[in-house]
């Protein structure tokens, strides 16, 4: 059993939907297929096998990501406390970011076709600071509806000024 | 009881919504259009030269005559231009915001709320200067391009309207008044005529001054002057003149109504006594400039000698030696020339330090810290007090020597986007330990430590557990060989100080209450050393808290507890309008 990690808190965490993953894939997908097909014309019309690299890279590429993008959604979670939202994401860079409700001076719920065909949503924490980079992708619509009336009723409760 | 009766104030001035809305100054569109001519005349000289040439030898003289024509049509079109869209803005000020009105293609109105102000500055540019007119900037807490420009304006009014919003951004409120809408009834001139302001004298102590104004109030022409700080001797100075003239520009429908201030439990000593004000057409000049107490100002040698120990001074002597050695080898002349770019931007950067800081004063006052510096461009801030986010004490290498510091915040207003020299940030160019000790007590009075003076000194200049800071471990060494004596962390009743920089020394200190967000980052090679870093979010400006290679569980640790402090120091903070109690 390995030591707890310090990046948890002692709280308990909520992981994303792996729709995200899926999302995500479908994304990395749209460009690198077509990229596929263009490196592999030349070594299919020349028959030179050298030029079959290029391919090779990009599948490489796929296998890579096909490996990395499940992870890295897994690793995204967050959790809510009494008066402030923890968001910890990353397997190798890591970060936790703790954003009080009080700080919160909007929130952004978005979803691009992809994430609306995958059933999913982004919810954007801004603060008045530009470099609280605070999101949380791939949340079920209703989950999304309740974290942000429930950040919205918060931030209002424990609204500060700047 | 506020019936709108535009008659008595210009027809125009009152708009449907009631508002008084009023034009800047005439002089404005020549000042803006100016630029565009110089633009163009720049444009012209540098770019155009050849073909000017070319076009001259072909028509002859002519051709000099249709350039100029050109020109001076250009030159007509875009005062021209100016003019109009003068003739389009218009500002209005009310108890709770100011609106301006602009535009000529895209109509534009905009509020900027009061009790949001985070700071207001009097830019004077060179010309404008000359002929005696300001601009007055608000800055409100919007990211960039939030800010609500009036420009340009008479000095005194500039002034005048800058005490008022102070004012009234802090809570007080305008005597008997709506709102600032049209209320003008018929009385106009009641007070018309410069009432001698009886008027205790104040003394001029930054904080204690005021309540000495006994019905200090001034009318002069149909303008008069509640004045609650100054008594009557400030009044008296600029009452025919300044309180006049904006009296004349209002007009005189007036209704003066003396009454108190509706003054909620302020500081002592700030409460106003009786005032006398009219409302509607001109309801300026309500409040008096509060008076100032010079902090410290910035000498002349020192800031000539802090550029001479810039790095711009090492280009410089590079640009010499390279000059030299090319005309020792017996270069061509057209590589030396190559070099001329670099000697204009060196002479601008040298410009630009010594025309932003020149002159610097910081002076306290009720409404907050003033800065005013300058050379041909001056600019007087007012940064109210609790706008300040985060301070930072920075000493670039060369400075060392001189033990010489620059101090400068972050305020929400100030984004930045204007101003890339970051002039409006600065709370002090070049200071002394001494001055940059008392530059920060300026912006965080309590520190919250016992002895605050040792605890900023180990952070300006101390290394590992020196004055009680939490140092990184020394296994951080793998990540950071030179600085990691330096990377510490000090927290205090009221503030989070962050000490980096082995050659570059740097100290943040940022107030719990004024943190947005945490995070706590952890990179491969720094989870091998169980080591992580915490970044204090604060919001956009030149101070960037962050503090790198603390021991995980420590760093954990400490973001749990900051977490806890902040929530709890909001709570307990000074609210926005600081001359309210909550």
């Amino acid at each position: 059993m390995a030591p707890a990690d310090p990046f948890t808190l002692n709280l308990t965490w909520t992981q994303v939907s792996p729709r995200l993953a899926a999302a995500r894939l479908t994304v990395a997908a749209l460009w690198l297929v077509p990229l596929l097909v263009v490196a592999a014309l030349p070594p299919l019309l020349s028959g030179v096998v050298w030029w079959w690299f290029l391919a090779a890279a990009v599948v490489l590429i796929m296998l890579w990501l096909l490996w990395l993008i499940p992870r890295q959604v897994g690793a995204l979670r967050y959790a809510e406390r009494e008066d402030d939202l923890l968001i910890r994401r990353g397997i190798m860079f890591r970060t936790l970011v703790v954003v009080p409700y009080g700080r919160m001076q909007f929130v952004d719920v978005k979803a691009g076709p992809i994430d609306r065909a995958m059933g999913i949503a982004r919810v954007q924490l801004h603060t008045a600071s530009t470099s609280s980079d605070a999101w949380i992708a791939g949340l079920a619509p209703a989950e999304a509806a309740r974290l942000r009336e429930r950040l919205a009723s918060r931030g209002e409760a424990r609204l500060a000024g700047l | 009881m506020s019936v709108p009766e535009p008659a008595p104030v210009r027809p125009e001035a009152v708009g449907d919504d009631g508002y008084v809305w009023r034009r800047m100054h005439p002089v404005t569109p020549l000042l803006k259009g100016w630029k565009t001519v110089a633009a163009l005349l720049i444009i012209a000289s540098t770019q155009l030269t050849e073909d000017i040439r070319r076009a001259a030898r072909l028509l002859g003289g002519r051709g000099w005559l249709v350039a100029l024509g050109a020109f001076v049509v250009i030159a007509v079109l875009a005062v021209a231009w100016a003019f109009v869209s003068w003739r389009v803005t218009r500002y209005a000020v009310t108890d709770e915001a100011v609106h301006l009105r602009q535009g000529i293609v895209f109509r534009q109105q905009r509020q900027a709320r009061l009790d949001r102000l985070q700071a207001i500055d009097v830019v004077q540019p060179l010309l404008a200067r000359l002929v005696g007119l300001s601009e007055l900037r608000l800055e409100v807490a919007g990211g960039s391009g939030s800010r609500v420009s009036l420009a340009f304006l008479r000095e005194s009014e500039a002034d005048g309207l800058r005490a008022e919003l102070l004012g009234l951004a802090a809570g007080l409120h305008r005597p008997g008044s709506a709102g600032g809408r049209a209320t003008s009834d018929g009385l106009s001139g009641a007070v018309g005529s410069g009432h001698p302001a009886p008027g205790g004298r104040a003394t001029g102590d930054a904080f204690g001054a005021a309540g000495a104004g006994g019905g200090g109030a001034v009318g002069a022409s149909g303008g008069p002057d509640a004045d609650w700080f100054r008594g009557a001797t400030g009044v008296g100075e600029d009452a025919p003149g300044a309180v006049g003239a904006v009296g004349a520009v209002g007009g005189s429908a007036a209704r003066s109504s003396a009454e108190a201030f509706d003054h909620t439990g302020g500081p002592p000593g700030r409460a106003p006594s009786a005032a006398v004000t009219h409302r509607g057409a001109d309801t300026r000049r309500a409040f008096a400039t509060a008076p100032e107490h010079l902090v410290y100002e910035l000498p002349m040698p020192r800031l000539l000698g802090s550029i001479v120990r810039s790095g711009g001074t090492l280009w410089f002597v590079l640009l010499i030696v390279a000059v030299l050695v090319m005309v020792t080898l017996g270069a061509p002349v057209g590589s030396v020339y190559s070099l001329v770019p670099m000697a204009f931007a060196l002479m601008s950067f040298f410009w630009q330090r010594i025309n932003g800081a020149a002159t610097f004063r910081a002076a306290t006052s009720p409404d907050g810290i003033r800065l005013r510096h300058g050379l041909t461009e001056t600019r007087s801030q007012t940064l109210p007090p609790g706008r300040v986010q985060a301070v930072r004490l920075h000493q670039p290498l060369l400075w060392r020597g001189k033990d010489w510091w620059r101090v400068v915040v972050n305020v929400a207003g100030y984004a930045g986007d204007h101003d890339k020299q970051g002039t409006e940030t600065v709370l002090h160019p070049v200071a002394t330990r001494d001055e940059a000790l008392l530059a920060l007590w300026l912006v965080l009075p309590d520190l919250g430590v016992d002895d605050p003076r040792a605890a900023v000194e180990a952070g300006l200049v101390g290394t590992g557990e020196d004055g009680g800071y939490t140092a990184a471990p020394r296994r951080s060494r793998w990540v950071d060989p030179v600085g990691w004596r330096r990377h510490g962390v000090l927290v205090t009743r009221r503030a989070l100080l962050l000490r980096s920089g082995r050659f570059w020394r740097r100290l943040d200190v940022v107030p719990h209450e004024r943190t947005q967000s945490l995070a706590l980052e952890q990179g491969p090679l720094q989870r091998q050393l169980d080591v992580a870093s915490l970044a204090a979010h604060s919001t956009h400006g030149p101070v960037v808290p962050r503090i790198e290679h603390l021991d995980t569980a420590v760093a954990v640790a400490l973001l749990e507890e900051q977490a806890e402090r902040a929530r709890h120091a909001r709570r307990t903070a000074a609210p926005e309008q600081w001359m309210r109690s909550r």
